[in-house]
């Protein structure tokens, strides 16, 4: 299988920028953020001493409706947690995503949001680690399909998604701390439970039996968090060239 | 935060005293576009395209719909630009402004109105379905002159878009998928396109392709939509001081031999990925090999 790709900083206008494709759904996913920003007097009452995030979710070829409001939904609340909104120039301020939905295929009204989740997830945050939004942490997120014969399957394309009885969305800080759940369909707790663990070693890499994480170079580059991290080090080192080159 | 911020009084004298010497900012002459990139996504019809640093991907997709009450023989073509907060930090997400208007209108205008894309070629069956297309902007990045930019890639996405072939029979329409027959391009009728001239000092100078700052410095604008021929479909002198008369005569020749180019431009791309396109169809059919699917249920 081949994993995602993604890059940083590709926009001129927007603090920070991020695509992110994934082949196995198809989506790719451009990601824009402005941080921190002034937002007009009526939003920033609700929460001053804060900043207040905001998602704005576009897709391809349709204009925004119930399905986009709800994914924006859930974003907002995953990404508002992990976003220090209290330093030094936030409060007050907005932290404003925009994820755009560049290639792959529409999400069609009334079909399940959450296939696209994981890829608006990263691109959202990657965005953020570019506009150098500080966060309290960084997370990898992952969909598994439950099919009909029970097998659990990874990043089930739109169609396999269709077909599956339960779909879940899993994201994992870099702490291993479940971060957000959302499944969707019918399943037992126990099929949730070995879900939950596939996700955490997809997300995580593979974990030895007594719980470390193993760090070899190639394990890391297999978790989704290793790819995350990866990403944003290639990222710096070419950001800091100049500095490597004068040492 | 809802305004462009503005230039300095020195950003903009320097602009202007530049022009009074015939020189543009990025060393450009007066008639010249920036350099144009266009390339294709996977799908049909989805296009990327870059213009100096302005930036623009548009999705061009069709389905099948009612047609109106009014006209039963014709399709439905819709032009959908909205900004958002990704092309610059003083577009709000969810509201429209004036420049989405304006744009939004020019677009209509040109390629809508002036039927470059034959809505009557989209009827399936009278009164009952017919084809509706639909071409979505999204500007990513904004430096001046987003009507051109959003032009030059609808018509181009349009040329490239194929839909799904529709057949009636039996007073019953049926749809083939993409695999099952060959799809069909759309018709398209002419291709104008807009070319945007900016003034200056009393029009005594005028120049093509704006990038934002040139735009904040500028006095008036003239939108001239004008298709391979030579026929003008739109000529617009919307805001700002007045042009002179001349001007706007020389200034439609020229945008006829920018529109030349551009088209020229838009074909060689389309013509080469066609191309590639049709090599890895090919391969895809003289495949001995059967498909292994990894099997789900």
């Amino acid at each position: 299988m081949f994993g995602p790709i993604a890059s940083l900083s590709q926009l001129n206008r927007a603090d920070g920028s991020a695509s992110y494709k994934c082949p196995a759904t198809g989506y790719s996913i451009l990601g824009a953020v402005n941080a921190p920003i002034e937002l007009p007097a009526r939003r920033d009452a609700l929460k001053p001493e804060e900043a207040t995030v905001e998602v704005f979710v576009k897709p391809g070829t349709t204009t925004a409706g119930v399905g986009e409001r709800y994914v924006e939904g859930i974003l907002r609340s995953v990404l508002g947690k992990i976003v220090l909104g209290r330093e030094k120039g936030f409060p007050r301020r907005g932290v404003v995503i925009t994820l755009a939905i560049v290639g792959g295929e529409n999400v069609e009204r009334g079909d399940s949001y959450l296939t696209i989740l994981p890829a608006l997830l990263h691109a959202a945050l990657l965005a953020m680690i570019s506009a150098s939004v500080p966060l309290s942490m960084t997370f990898s997120a992952t969909l598994l399909g439950v099919t009909k014969s029970g097998d659990i399957v990874r990043d089930p394309s739109p169609t396999a998604a269709k077909a599956a009885v339960s779909l879940h969305v899993f994201a994992f800080s870099s702490k291993n701390h479940l971060l957000l759940n959302e499944s969707e369909g019918r399943f037992e707790f126990d099929t949730w439970e070995l879900v939950r663990e596939r996700a955490l070693s997809i997300c995580q890499g593979v974990i030895s039996s007594d719980g470390d994480v193993t760090m070899d170079e190639g394990t890391t580059s297999a978790s989704l968090n290793g790819f995350i991290r990866e990403t944003v080090e290639d990222q710096v080192y070419s950001d800091y060239a100049y500095k490597l080159d004068s040492i | 935060m809802s305004k462009e911020a503005q230039l300095s009084i020195a950003e903009r004298d320097f602009i202007l005293e530049a022009l009074r010497e015939n020189v543009r900012l990025d060393g450009r002459q007066p008639d010249d576009y920036r350099p144009l990139n266009i390339s294709f996504g996977e799908e049909y019809g989805h296009v990327k395209l870059q213009l100096g640093k302005t930036n623009i991907i548009v999705r061009i997709s069709a389905e099948v719909t009612k047609p109106r009450e009014d006209r039963p023989f014709d399709g439905l073509f819709n032009i959908n630009l909205e900004l958002s907060a990704m092309g610059s930090p003083a577009w709000e997400n969810g509201r429209t402004n004036d420049i989405e208007a304006y744009a939004t209108n020019t677009l209509d205008r040109i390629i809508r109105h002036s039927n470059a894309l034959d809505t009557e070629s989209l009827c399936i069956l009278k009164g009952v379905s017919c084809w509706s297309i639909r071409a979505d902007v999204h500007i990513i990045d904004y430096d001046g002159n987003i009507t051109d930019a959003a032009c030059i890639a609808i018509m181009a996405g349009l040329q490239h878009f194929r839909r799904p072939d529709a057949v009636v029979r039996d007073g019953r329409v049926i749809v083939y998928g993409v695999e099952q027959r060959v799809p069909v391009p759309l018709n398209i009728t002419h291709k104008p396109l807009s070319v945007t001239f900016h003034t200056f000092n009393d029009s005594k100078h005028v120049i093509v392709d704006a990038t934002l700052k040139e735009e904040q410095a500028a006095e008036g604008d003239l939108v001239i939509g004008i298709n391979s021929a030579g026929d003008v479909c739109y000529l617009s002198k919307y805001a700002g001081a007045p042009a002179d008369a001349m001007a706007i005569v020389n200034k439609t020749n020229v945008a006829w031999e920018k529109v030349k180019e551009i088209n020229a431009a838009v074909d060689k791309v389309l013509q080469a990925d066609l191309a590639k396109r049709a090599k890895i169809g090919m391969a895809d059919e003289s495949r001995a090999e059967n498909d292994r699917l990894v099997q789900i249920e």
